[in-house]
């Protein structure tokens, strides 16, 4: 589904990821995790179309996402982690916003909002402007917008900040939800937690390299190896390098 | 104090850090501005010299006449820095994150005013006063009057901007007590009000077209000496912009001691606004900033959307033109600071548009003076687009902010965006272009009125795409008021580009039209086709210079986000 083969992205002389080479399965739910600054916020921004590659390719449905990015970002929903909506919409105005970017018929986004909206529990807030919004309402819009399209790879970058354990959990229900309809998520987050619960693969990056990437059970393995903690062990290996 | 110097101190090291990272590409800005900059800062320096030079030699206005243009000129441009002021005022002590930031801190709001203001006048002024001081260069240069007279008209002139400036936010902390007792709308309708009343009456006691006709009275006296001063309505006298255009009065007829008179007027003016604006500060300030709050939030929970249109419905256009173009139209509907600056900026180009088809154009005997009343309004009408392009167009980008990630990861191909994006500004600009093209030129007879129609198009096209182009190149996504985008640095650089490419359009006018003046004049017949050859060259250049700047915003949103 989703390739990236000797992906590398450098800022001036400073390289943020170091020609990387991951493979997401259909179906999968890849968790990718790494200290702040690793390079997980770049590697999706590559993805998404709003960073371009110094060099590497980012392959979906064995399509080159920057020489068809048309096509590409028609099947991807991204849900980036600081939620910037334009602040004088209200929160459908956003969602109608979004249908008509990704060329959907009146009819199907109206379904589709309503839908999102008792899903993601938005229906007090959707007629409100969202300057008025939280933290965890504007994410909860954000990834409404993401999945209104029904992509075929969801791209998230830290999904859980700023949500409330009830947002939270609302988000997690969704997100396996997603998996078992067949749409294969690339997730980046802190929280390994999340990792433990939901994913299906794991990949870790830090200073720009790959240093694990196997199943979620691999990494259980390893982790009743060396020190029975996850938490220990992601201190371990990113401390290593 | 020590505070304010060490808050003063990081705002001018974050300000330095961020225009000096030495990246090829921002040399190659910095030199190219620089260039620009230059180049305008001389221009204007001879503008004003042949301008002078043309009123009073050719038309023969006569010194109290110029004088009395500038004051009013003076006092719209007054009006205008002061509502800028409290527009930009209340958007960057109100509602920035810096100031929640700031206000967390062990810092007396006062100093947070006083940084903020001081920030907002000199970030939005540093054009102007180039632009200022070389017009005024022009002047002195022009009257041959000393370094002195050069500096005190100069002090003069700072101390007006920043009475203006003060004025600003002294009425920002009363409007928000205001809106406290009468809502928020009422206050905001209040505002547009009065600003076109302020206008209005001004006119109304001070009639260019009365002036003319009573100083007409006294022709060919009226350069001799200073009793036409008695023709100033006694209120206008009152006001700064007359202490202003007086000290230069003053200067060119050599009484320096009455100019010093004025300036200290206008020192005192400014000293007390200033002060005035510190002590309401330090008073109201954070008041009004909880006020802010409490009023805001009330406003929010009352405030019934009024839905002009939705994003989805029938439309003419693809879905994803149709969802860029009503998202903006939405957008531009619910800012308030856009909605008062588009109807303020319609409004005087009404009353321009009004005045100038009323105007009876004189010396219709005199070929090269029909030429020069010609463009001089041909230059005013291509300013005010400008204007309008630089507020309107320039931030356009900008303006997607942070939220803009959601566009650039859509399946949404750049042309397609700039297309959506332009084509209601864009459209209404161009109309008001031909509008006032028409309004201004009717009388000239249809010939002229074609021709000018074509240039009208053409070199608005021109102007809305260095606008759009300099405002992605330029482009600021963290800033969210619309005024602080256009006053940028690179607005400014924009602006200077602007006034070139109208230079441009002069000089290759000038010929041509003389020509086709004189024919008119002696009855020879003239083929219009003479005139037209004129505009080829206009359409090579323009077609290149749009493309370029389409170029340069096309390549702007291929940039990293």
């Amino acid at each position: 589904m989703l390739e990236l083969k000797s992906l590398e992205k450098k800022f001036d002389s400073f390289t943020a990821v170091n020609k990387i080479n991951l493979f997401i399965n259909k179906g999968e739910l890849f968790g990718f995790l790494g200290p702040n600054g690793a390079g997980k916020t770049t590697t999706i921004k590559m993805i998404t179309g709003l960073l371009l590659p110094t060099s590497g390719n980012i392959l979906l449905n064995n399509l080159d996402v920057w020489k068809n990015p048309i096509e590409s970002k028609m099947i991807i929903g991204y849900i980036p982690d600081q939620p910037f909506i334009y602040d004088k919409l209200t929160g459908r105005d956003f969602l109608c916003f979004c249908g008509g970017l990704y060329n959907l018929s009146d009819d199907f986004v109206k379904k589709k909002i309503d839908e999102l909206i008792e899903k993601l529990r938005i229906d007090e807030w959707i007629d409100k402007r969202t300057e008025e919004y939280s933290q965890g309402m504007r994410q909860r819009i954000v990834i409404a917008s993401a999945l209104l399209h029904e992509p075929k790879l969801l791209v998230v970058d830290e999904p859980m900040v700023g949500l409330d354990p009830q947002s939270a959990f609302i988000v997690k229900k969704l997100f396996t939800e997603e998996i078992m309809n067949g749409t294969t998520i690339f997730m980046s987050t802190h929280s390994l937690h999340v990792v433990e619960q939901i994913c299906t693969h794991v990949g870790i990056i830090n200073n720009g390299n790959i240093i694990f990437n196997n199943t979620i059970e691999a990494l259980h393995k390893l982790k009743m190896e060396r020190s029975h903690n996850l938490e220990e062990l992601f201190i371990q290996l990113t401390n290593k390098e | 104090m020590k505070q304010v110097i060490l808050l003063l101190r990081y705002k001018l090291l974050a300000f330095i850090r961020m225009e000096t990272k030495l990246t090829p590409e921002n040399i190659l800005k910095n030199l190219g501005s620089g260039i620009i900059y230059a180049g305008f800062a001389a221009g204007a320096f001879f503008f004003s010299k042949s301008l002078i030079g043309f009123l009073l030699v050719e038309i023969k206005i006569g010194l109290f006449l110029l004088h009395e243009f500038i004051s009013m000129i003076l006092f719209i441009f007054f009006l205008s820095v002061n509502l800028g002021n409290i527009i930009v005022s209340y958007s960057t002590l109100y509602k920035t994150n810096e100031i929640n930031f700031l206000l967390t801190r062990p810092i007396q709001p006062v100093k947070i005013f006083l940084i903020k203001f001081l920030d907002n006048f000199f970030y939005s002024s540093s054009t102007l006063l180039l632009i200022s001081s070389s017009l005024l260069a022009g002047y002195v240069y022009y009257f041959k009057l000393s370094i002195a007279s050069f500096i005190l008209l100069f002090l003069n002139f700072i101390v007006y901007m920043f009475s203006a400036g003060s004025l600003g936010v002294i009425l920002l902390l009363i409007l928000i007590k205001i809106a406290e007792l009468f809502g928020v709308r009422k206050v905001i309708y209040g505002l547009i009000i009065s600003y076109i009343s302020i206008v209005i009456i001004f006119f109304r006691i001070n009639s260019p077209r009365g002036l003319v006709n009573s100083v007409m009275q006294f022709y060919p006296l009226i350069d001799k000496d200073n009793y036409l001063s008695s023709l100033i309505p006694p209120i206008i006298k009152l006001l700064p912009n007359n202490w202003l255009s007086q000290t230069a009065y003053w200067l060119v007829k050599d009484n320096f001691y009455e100019a010093v008179i004025f300036t200290l007027l206008q020192v005192m003016l400014s000293v007390f606004l200033f002060a005035a604006a510190i002590t309401m500060g330090y008073k109201w300030y954070f008041k009004t900033w909880l006020l802010n709050l409490k009023l805001t939030g009330e406003y929010n929970s009352k405030r019934k959307e009024i839905v002009l249109f939705s994003i989805i419905g029938k439309s003419i256009f693809r879905p994803q033109s149709k969802a860029i173009i009503k998202k903006d139209l939405i957008l531009f509907w619910r800012d308030p600071s856009q909605m008062i600056h588009f109807f303020i900026l319609l409004f005087l180009i009404v009353v321009f548009a009004v005045s100038v088809a009323g105007i009876k154009f004189v010396g219709l005997g005199n070929f090269y003076l029909q030429t020069m009343i010609y463009l001089s309004i041909f230059l005013f009408n291509l300013l005010l687009i400008t204007t309008l392009s630089l507020r309107f167009i320039f931030p356009v980008i900008s303006l997607e902010g942070e939220a803009f990630w959601k566009i650039k990861s859509a399946p949404v191909k750049p042309i397609l965006l700039i297309k959506s994006k332009l084509l209601t500004p864009s459209g209404v600009i161009l109309i008001i272009s031909l509008g006032l093209s028409f309004f201004s030129n009717y009388k000239f007879g249809l010939l002229t009125l074609l021709f000018s129609e074509i240039v009208t198009l053409i070199s608005a096209i021109t102007i809305l795409a260095i606008n759009f182009g300099m405002g992605g190149a330029f482009a600021n996504y963290k800033e969210k008021n619309a005024i602080r985008i256009a006053s940028s640095q690179g607005a400014s650089l924009s602006f200077l580009i602007n006034l070139l490419y109208m230079l441009f359009l002069i000089v290759l006018l000038l010929k041509p039209l003389s020509e086709m003046f004189l024919s008119i004049m002696i009855n020879k017949d003239f083929s219009s086709g003479e005139i037209l050859w004129a505009l080829l060259p206009i359409i090579v250049v323009s077609s290149f210079i749009i493309f370029l700047f389409f170029r340069l915003a096309l390549n702007s949103l291929k940039k990293d986000f």
